[in-house]
Order: C-alpha cells, then sequence, then structure tokens
C-alpha cells in the first residue's frame, strides 16, 4: 500500500482523505478528523506518515572516514572558547555534534559570567549559520563589489599600503583586545601610525574616566554581592551595563543576603534593571546630576556625612542643592530624596552608579562625578568599590572604545589625513549621526578595505571587502575591560571547521600583513595560530604546574580562561573639581522632548538585528517584536493626541525618523524613548528595511570633558501622522483586566493592616 | 522492572484510547500474525516471547544507493553482526554507517576482484566516503535514540548479543534478506507508541519531542 501515490481520485471527499493520507496533512484537515472521529481517531493521526518521515532517500548521510578514537556521531562534545557578541568576554561551552557547532552555554571556569550566558550569546549560533555571510573576498570595479580572489584582494590593500604614507593608514575597530590588539597595535607601529579608533556606541567610557581621575582605575570591581543597597542612575547593569551577565550574577547575591539588598534605579526611561527595582524614579534627562548632590546634601545635612573632606568647590555644589532646590529643578519629590539619603545613611556599606543617561550630555562628566562623590561620602570607595589591580598585560588590554572615536575618524578624514582604512568589529556608518557628515568622510578616504562577515552599511561602502570567519571558527585571546575578582585571559578556540573555505580569521589576515612589513619578527609565523601557541608558551601563567607546552596548551584550551594575577592596590579618593552638572535650559522651540536612544539586550547597538531569534525575543519592557516603535508617557500622548499604534514623526534639528508610537507608564513625561538597532539599510534578508534608527537624527553634541558623543542630549519634536499600525507584542494587555492575577496593595494599607 | 510497572501506571489515563483501537487492533492482528511469524519461529531458542514487537507495515520506496550494498551477504551468509559495522547503536541515538575504513579493514583483501568492491576501494583511494542515501529517518522534533533501546531490549534482558539482528528487525524489517536497505515499517507516531504501551515505554511527550 503505498499511500503517497494515489492519484486517481476524483470526487471531493476522497481527494481530501488522500491528501490526509499522503503525508500533506495540514491544520484543517487535521481538525476535522479531531471534529469527527475524538481523540481516539486523532491519535490514529499518529500512523499518517508526515511528509518528513516519507523522506526516503532524500538526504545524504556521510559516514567517517576514518573515525576518530573519540568521535560518536550523535554524541555532544563540550569544548570551550569564549563569546564575541558583545565586549563583556563571557567564556562559552560549545556543543560539538559531528563536526558542527549547536548550542553555546557559559563556562563555569569563566569568573566573569560563571557558567551562564545571555541570550545574546546563546544566539552566536544564528550568527554563524546565517545565510547572508559574505563567502568570498570582494573588490570594487564599476561602482559594484565584484568577487575577487584572495592573492588578488591581499596584494591591492598591500600595493595601497606602500603607497600611503604610514601616518596615512588608520583601523577602525569595536572594542579589541587580546593578541588581536596586540597585532593591530604592532602593524600601525610599524607603517608609524597611531591612527587606532576604537568604536563602540553602548559604552561607559565616561564612567571610566571619571573612575581613572577621582581612582586612579578606570574599572575598578564593583561588589554588588557586598552593598546593602545599590542606587543606579540609569546603569543597567542587568541588561547593556558593562558585563551583564556578570552583574546579573552578583545580583542575585545582592539580593540574597540576610538582609535583603535594596536597588533604587534613576532614569528617564526603564530599562530591565529599573524594572527590578524596589523603587524606580523617572528623571528628566540632565538632572541626574543634580538629583545625585540634592541627596549628597541630605546626608550631609541630616544624617552628618563628612563634607569637609571635600574641595570647596564642591563644598558649595553641595551645598548649593538642597533639598527644596532639587525638587524644583528636577520634579522629584523632596521626600523621595530624603528617604534615598536615609535609606543609604541606614544601609552601609551601598553601591552609586551612572550609566548612559547621565554620561550622554555636554556635561556629563560633570554628572558622574556627582554620582561618584556619592559613594565617597558614605563611604563606599575600598568597600564597596575595589581596586581591580593592573594587568599585568598593558599590550593585550586594548584602548577604551566609545564615541569619541566618530569624532575623531571624521575629522582626519574629512581633512584628507587619511589614505586607506580598516574597518573591523563596528558598523559606524550605521551608529553615526545624520550630523557628523560621517558618510562625506568615508568618502574622503580613498581606499577602504573591510573585514565583515556580513555586508552592513560600512561594509557596502567598502572598496575592499575580506570575509571574515565567525568567531566560532577562529582563534583568539580576549582580555575584558572589566575584569571581576580574578583577571583573566579568555582564551578562544574554533569550535569546528569554516562553513566557508574562502573565509579567514582576524588574526591570519592581520598576521599576513604584519609580514609585508615587519618580517623578522613575523615571518616565522606559518599563521595565526602558531603566533597564538607560542605567546602562550611565553606567558607566566599557563594553566599547568608542570609538564609540556603541547599539556599546557591542552589544558588551556580545556578550561577556556587563563587566570592572571593582578595585584589589587589600595584605592584613594581624590575628589576632582568638576562644575555644575546642571542643564543649561534652552530655549527648545517646539522641541519639546528629550530623545533617548535607549540600549536593549538583544538588538544591542543594531549589531545583532541579523539574529531572528533576538528579532522575536520581545524587548524587555515593551514587549515588542522585530520593530522599532517609539515609548511615549501615556499623559504627553494624550497631549499630542497620539494613540497606541499611531505613527509618529519624531523630528531633531538634524532629521527626522517615523515609527509608531507605544503607550507606557515607565518613561519620564518630557521623554520620548526609541530603542537602538533596527533601520538597517544593509545587513541581509532580517534586519534590512525593518525599523528606523534613532542614532541618525542625535545632535552631534560632545561631553566636554571626555570628547564622546552626548548621546541623551538631543530634542526632538512630536507629531502624529494619519496613520497607524497594530502593535505587534507579546501579551495583549497591560492590565489584568480585573482578574486579580496578581493581588496588589498600596504600601500606606500594607502598613496599617499588617503592623509593619 | 520498577520503572516499568510505574510507566504502564502512567497508560492508564489514557485507557480510554485502548479501548478505541480494539476493533483495529483485531483487524491487525491477522496482519500481525503474518509480520511476527518469522521471528516467532527464528527466534524460539533467543526468547523474545517476553516483548511485543511494533505493528505495522510500509511499503518503502526503492532507495538507489551510490554501491549497491548486500546486507544479506553480510548478515546471512557470513553472519556478521549488526553491531559489528553500526557499532554507535549501543553508544548513541544513532547507529552510525560504518566508516569507510571498517569497510576496507575486509575488504583489502576479501573479495577484490568484485565491480563493486572496486567502486568502494576508488573512494577510499579518494580519500570520500560513499555519499549514502538515507532510508530511515525520523523527523527532526523526534529523538529517538537506539542506545536506549538496545538497553532496554538487549543489554537489561541478557537478550543474546550474537542475535542482535531480531531486535533490530522491530523496526528494521528483515535486513539479511535485502542488499541495500528498504524502510519496511513506518516509524511514524502510532508505531512507536502502541509499542511503548505494549512493552511500558515511556509515555511522556517530552521523552520524545524535546
Amino acid at each position: 500500500m503505498k499511500l503517497s501515490s494515489n492519484k486517481n481520485t476524483t470526487k471531493q471527499i476522497e481527494q481530501t482523505d488522500t491528501r490526509a493520507m499522503s503525508g500533506t496533512i495540514d491544520r484543517r484537515n487535521f481538525l476535522k478528523i479531531m471534529g469527527w472521529g475524538g481523540v481516539g481517531t486523532a491519535l490514529s493521526g499518529c500512523d499518517l506518515p508526515s511528509t518528513v518521515t516519507l523522506e526516503e532517500g532524500k538526504e545524504e548521510v556521510m559516514s567517517y572516514l576514518m573515525p576518530e578514537e573519540y568521535v560518536i556521531p550523535g554524541v555532544g562534545v563540550w569544548y570551550a572558547s569564549v563569546c564575541a557578541q558583545c565586549s563583556a568576554a563571557c567564556g562559552t561551552h560549545g556543543r560539538v555534534r559531528e563536526g558542527r557547532v549547536l548550542k553555546l552555554e557559559g563556562n563555569p571556569e569563566s569568573p566573569i559570567n560563571n557558567g551562564n550566558l545571555c541570550m545574546m550569546g546563546q544566539a552566536g549560533v544564528q550568527g554563524h549559520y546565517n545565510p547572508d555571510r559574505i563567502k568570498s573576498p570582494m573588490m570594487r570595479e564599476g561602482g559594484k563589489l565584484m568577487p575577487v580572489s584572495w592573492e588578488k584582494a591581499m596584494s591591492t590593500i598591500k600595493e595601497k599600503i606602500a603607497a600611503a604614507r604610514g601616518d596615512q593608514v588608520a583601523w577602525f575597530t569595536g572594542a579589541l583586545s587580546g593578541h588581536q590588539f596586540a597585532l593591530v597595535a604592532n602593524y600601525l607601529e610599524a607603517l608609524g601610525s597611531k591612527n587606532h579608533y576604537a568604536h563602540e556606541t553602548i559604552n561607559n567610557s565616561v564612567w571610566q574616566s571619571v573612575c581613572k581621575d577621582t581612582l586612579g582605575e578606570a574599572n575598578p570591581r564593583l561588589r554588588l554581592d557586598k552593598a546593602q543597597m545599590v542606587v543606579s542612575f540609569g546603569a543597567d547593569f542587568l541588561g547593556t551595563w558593562v558585563s551583564p551577565v556578570h552583574f546579573s550574577g552578583e545580583y542575585v547575591k545582592f539580593r540574597k543576603q540576610a538582609r535583603r539588598g535594596l536597588l533604587v534605579q534613576i532614569e528617564p526611561k526603564m530599562s530591565l534593571t529599573g524594572a527590578n527595582a524596589d523603587l524606580w524614579l523617572p528623571s528628566l534627562p540632565g538632572t541626574e546630576g543634580v538629583i545625585a548632590l540634592g541627596i549628597a546634601n541630605s546626608l550631609v545635612k541630616n544624617h552628618n556625612k563628612d563634607i569637609s573632606q571635600f574641595p570647596s568647590g564642591i563644598q558649595d555644589l553641595i551645598n548649593k542643592y538642597d533639598a527644596a532646590a532639587v525638587t524644583k529643578m528636577t520634579g522629584v519629590d523632596e521626600k523621595q530624596l530624603k528617604r534615598i539619603a536615609e535609606l543609604l545613611n541606614e544601609r552601609s556599606p551601598s553601591l552609586v552608579l551612572a550609566g548612559a543617561p547621565v554620561e550622554g550630555h555636554a556635561n556629563g562628566y560633570n554628572a558622574v562625578a556627582a554620582v561618584m562623590l556619592l559613594n565617597q561620602l558614605l563611604g563606599n570607595i575600598g568597600n564597596t568599590i575595589e581596586s581591580a589591580g593592573v594587568f599585568p598585560f598593558e599590550q593585550m588590554q586594548g584602548t577604551v572604545a566609545g564615541t569619541s572615536s566618530l569624532f575623531s575618524f571624521t575629522q582626519a578624514a574629512k581633512n584628507n589625513k587619511l589614505a586607506v582604512a580598516f574597518f573591523h568589529g563596528a558598523n559606524p556608518k550605521y551608529t553615526a549621526p545624520t550630523a557628523l557628515d560621517f558618510d562625506k568622510a568615508l568618502n574622503n578616504v580613498p581606499f577602504k578595505v573591510a573585514l565583515a562577515q556580513f555586508l552592513d552599511e560600512t561594509t557596502m561602502a567598502a572598496d575592499v571587502v575580506l570575509p571574515l570567519a565567525s568567531y566560532l571558527e577562529d582563534w583568539g585571546t580576549h582580555v575584558a575591560a572589566y575584569q571581576p575578582e580574578q583577571s583573566v585571559i579568555g582564551l578562544q578556540q574554533p569550535l569546528m571547521e569554516k562553513l566557508y573555505a574562502d573565509t579567514r580569521g582576524l588574526g591570519d589576515i592581520l598576521m599576513d600583513l604584519l609580514k609585508t612589513v615587519n618580517a623578522n619578527e613575523y615571518g616565522g609565523f606559518a599563521d595565526y595560530y602558531a603566533y597564538l601557541r607560542q605567546a602562550h608558551a611565553a606567558m607566566p601563567m599557563q594553566n599547568s604546574n608542570n609538564g609540556t607546552d603541547q599539556q599546557a596548551w591542552n589544558a588551556s584550551l580545556q578550561k577556556g580562561v587563563i587566570k592572571v594575577t593582578s595585584n589589587a592596590e589600595q584605592l584613594t579618593f581624590n575628589a576632582v573639581s568638576f562644575d555644575d552638572p546642571v542643564v543649561a535650559s534652552s530655549d527648545a522651540g517646539t522641541s519639546t522632548l528629550y530623545l533617548a536612544p535607549s540600549a536593549r539586550l538583544g538588538l544591542w547597538d543594531g549589531r545583532h538585528a541579523n539574529l531572528p531569534w533576538l528579532q522575536e525575543a520581545p524587548d524587555q519592557i515593551s514587549k515588542l517584536v522585530w520593530d522599532s516603535w517609539a515609548e511615549i508617557h501615556p499623559s504627553t500622548a494624550a497631549k499630542l493626541g497620539i494613540k497606541q499604534g499611531s505613527i509618529v514623526s519624531v523630528k531633531s534639528e538634524h532629521g527626522a525618523v517615523n515609527v509608531k508610537a507605544v503607550l507606557l507608564k515607565s518613561i519620564h513625561p518630557d521623554v520620548i524613548a526609541i530603542p537602538m538597532g533596527q533601520g538597517h539599510e544593509f545587513y541581509g534578508r532580517y534586519a534590512e528595511g525593518r525599523g528606523a534608527n534613532p542614532l541618525k537624527i542625535l545632535n552631534p553634541t560632545k561631553e566636554e570633558k571626555t570628547g564622546e558623543l552626548a548621546m541623551y542630549a538631543t530634542r526632538v519634536s512630536v507629531s502624529k501622522t494619519n496613520q497607524s499600525e497594530v502593535v505587534v507584542k507579546m501579551g495583549s494587555s497591560d492590565t489584568q483586566v480585573g482578574r486579580r492575577l496578581v493581588v496588589t496593595m498600596p504600601v500606606e494599607q500594607y502598613q496599617r493592616s499588617e503592623g509593619a | 522492572m520498577a520503572v516499568n510497572k510505574q510507566n504502564k501506571k502512567s497508560f492508564g489515563r489514557i485507557g480510554a484510547l485502548k479501548h478505541n483501537w480494539n476493533i483495529k487492533l483485531a483487524l491487525l492482528s491477522i496482519l500481525v500474525a503474518l509480520a511476527v511469524y518469522p521471528f516467532v519461529v527464528i527466534s524460539s531458542d533467543a526468547s523474545i516471547d517476553d516483548v511485543i514487537p511494533p505493528v505495522g507495515t510500509h511499503v518503502g520506496e526503492d532507495v538507489p544507493q551510490p554501491i549497491e550494498f548486500p546486507h544479506d551477504i553480510h548478515v546471512k551468509v557470513n553472519k556478521i553482526n549488526c553491531m559489528y559495522c553500526h557499532t554507535y547503536a549501543r553508544r548513541s541515538k544513532v547507529a552510525g554507517i560504518p566508516p569507510t575504513s571498517k569497510c576496507m579493514g575486509c575488504h583489502k583483501v576479501i573479495a577484490t576482484d568484485k565491480p563493486r568492491i572496486k567502486e568502494l576501494t576508488e573512494y577510499w583511494e579518494n580519500k570520500s566516503s560513499p555519499p549514502w542515501k538515507k532510508v530511515h529517518d525520523v523527523p527532526d522534533f523526534v529523538h529517538f535514540t537506539h542506545e536506549r533501546h538496545i538497553k532496554r531490549f538487549v543489554t537489561d534482558r541478557d537478550f543474546p548479543v550474537e542475535n542482535v539482528k531480531e531486535i533490530c528487525a522491530f523496526c528494521h524489517g528483515e535486513v539479511e534478506n535485502m542488499t541495500v536497505a528498504h524502510k519496511v515499517k513506518p516509524l511514524n507516531m502510532g508505531f512507536c507508541v502502541r509499542c511503548h504501551e505494549d512493552n511500558g515505554g515511556p509515555a511522556d511527550c517530552w521523552t520524545c519531542h524535546k
């Protein structure tokens, strides 16, 4: 009885039956069968061969030629490596079966993530197996990128390098560290260039700068686990700040202390951390520094904290912002301020943090310094803020990656100072605001090389495109800027053979380039692997006490991390003088709202927009998927006549984006938030033509002290258009529709009835 | 056995289904008798009486293979055990196609003049494996494991390993009478679930669908 080949049916009913029997049973027919015959008949549907089981002889099954001894088909083996989805450098374990990597998890050996991995890390396999990977080198011919051989691409690059002056060569990268960073640095040094631009849109450069100036260390250890209370000014440490997986683990310890840690979050738009807070306060962008000073004022006045340790300028600032003044300027309730100060005084040690909304203003440095001041006032320095010590391999540490590189690169390119630019791990053509004129600057660079896995905006503008192996196919070492209790070097090893033979790793390309400029030092290495092996052998702290080099190397590969001793020092606080952090209120005309280009764990700065898992994962607060939107407070929306799903035009001095409005109470009424990540012109089938990019309409304002882009300093006007769209999100309703699924009662009532 | 009892118990909850199947089972019993008959005769000395083999037939397509591998010669004539070549069956979810090196282990010296062996040798010398076509497959959402079934029907029952082909035949038919493999059992959910019910296999959805 061959079920699938019964073709001589004419009657309708027979056709239905045949279709059901031939394995193409569709949902409607399945439901019909369910309806007619009840459950019993439905289970007999299990006897229908599915289309997949009927596939006999359609797939090939390749046997091994010679089996490796430890390989059993169907049984996965886990290998250690490093995640490259953001710059936190978490350790990973990848399950490999039949030579393919199938699943990524956290590596318990890594003190950064302690065996955990976030969704971006988990989605790494989708970047690796992405159908839009670049599979061969390309060169611009007649205005279009055409496939060429590696020999042709590399010889062209080397010709251009030879023709250019050394100091006209630049590398524009993301946060790069480890030996890859050392090789880029050595390459530029050999050419006599200092042009390494490290760019990350989601960064904490201003925080690092303040820490460096006040504590002497850019990345001191933050001991959430020891803090009784955390006050975070917009630092989304559970989602996007510095090392989110690490802090999520520490946050659990913070909450599980004998006395449960208390979290207060003050920010313009609720972040994932804000959603977890005991108290969430919406702040007007640019007033966070003033709120911090207000708390300091209350601590000094009401709780006898020592103000005399600060220089007189700072004393004046603290005295200036008493609770009444702060309330008037920021709208934050006087009682709330005093209550926070009271709790901070009572719960010691505590920890006060500042994130992107505080940093992102012309005087962001001052605001962060005001926050840091609180830590000193509360005695947190040396307590919950500890020295991370000096990392012993300075040349592997990488530079601070931020947004000031956008300005400096644009300037250099405009002044015709650059002849050849390499791009890796950053997409500045997408992340640079339109007003920066980055596109024009890019056109001014005569020869651009992109080392990339995908054709993104920057890669599409390149003259030569070198296809990169994915991070699951490549060698590398990684040193996180933020190092927890134990400093480590993450060792990245390929988890499988390259999917596309014509792709190459970053290290191998760098070795090739270095051989032409410094044959003495690099000529002897066959490839990057050989270089890493030698570098590992030279390390004093390998993962083996005794034994051969091979044993030590194997031990390092097995662990995935190399533990490094960095001697912690005593932290001392040097009060840096800073100016009044208040934002000068300029006449903004009709641009009444502040634009918050919000970051989310998921699409990040847009680099993960081509991963369907992260597109379909709902935003942590608004629950939307696959889209761009503008979060707006219901009261503001009512004033502007905007409803849920209205398409609104968000207009700054430098352009406008159209997005659908989402009404949420978790935002300051004077703020409109558009998440970063969408609005790609080029980035493969999953990312292209979806949503809008809020970075494009930002004012090119600089943070004055650090030169970073002031990301929260743009004022916008919002107007509705005539269109509206359905808001697609998880969970249709934001309320319980009167069903009392989660019962709540006001604190006052609880205190009355429960006597707490 | 304690585990099996537990599982039997859990079937009680869907006892109603069993009832509906009675007519079907009766109709099928003739088929069953016909299908099982050869086993009963062959296995009289290897005791599979305590096992109720799965019921169902399927008329598979002819799947031409790169080399027409004669299972019959290997199994019936030369009496080679299934698990000699499909060595991963007891260790992994897949039984595994034997690596080419295993074929060449014998065929470097045996039957080297035969055209099929010449073809095989050519693959070997080109350092490649024949691109075999998959005959027995289940959808990706079904996690079937050979290892567990070999444990249940062979190891746990002290079933003589030399007769393992009788167990393999539950789902693969009498491969000893085939050249290249031919799918003769439906390997669909009904086929699996009935056997699980009859032999006390797990009934939780997520045992197979995970």
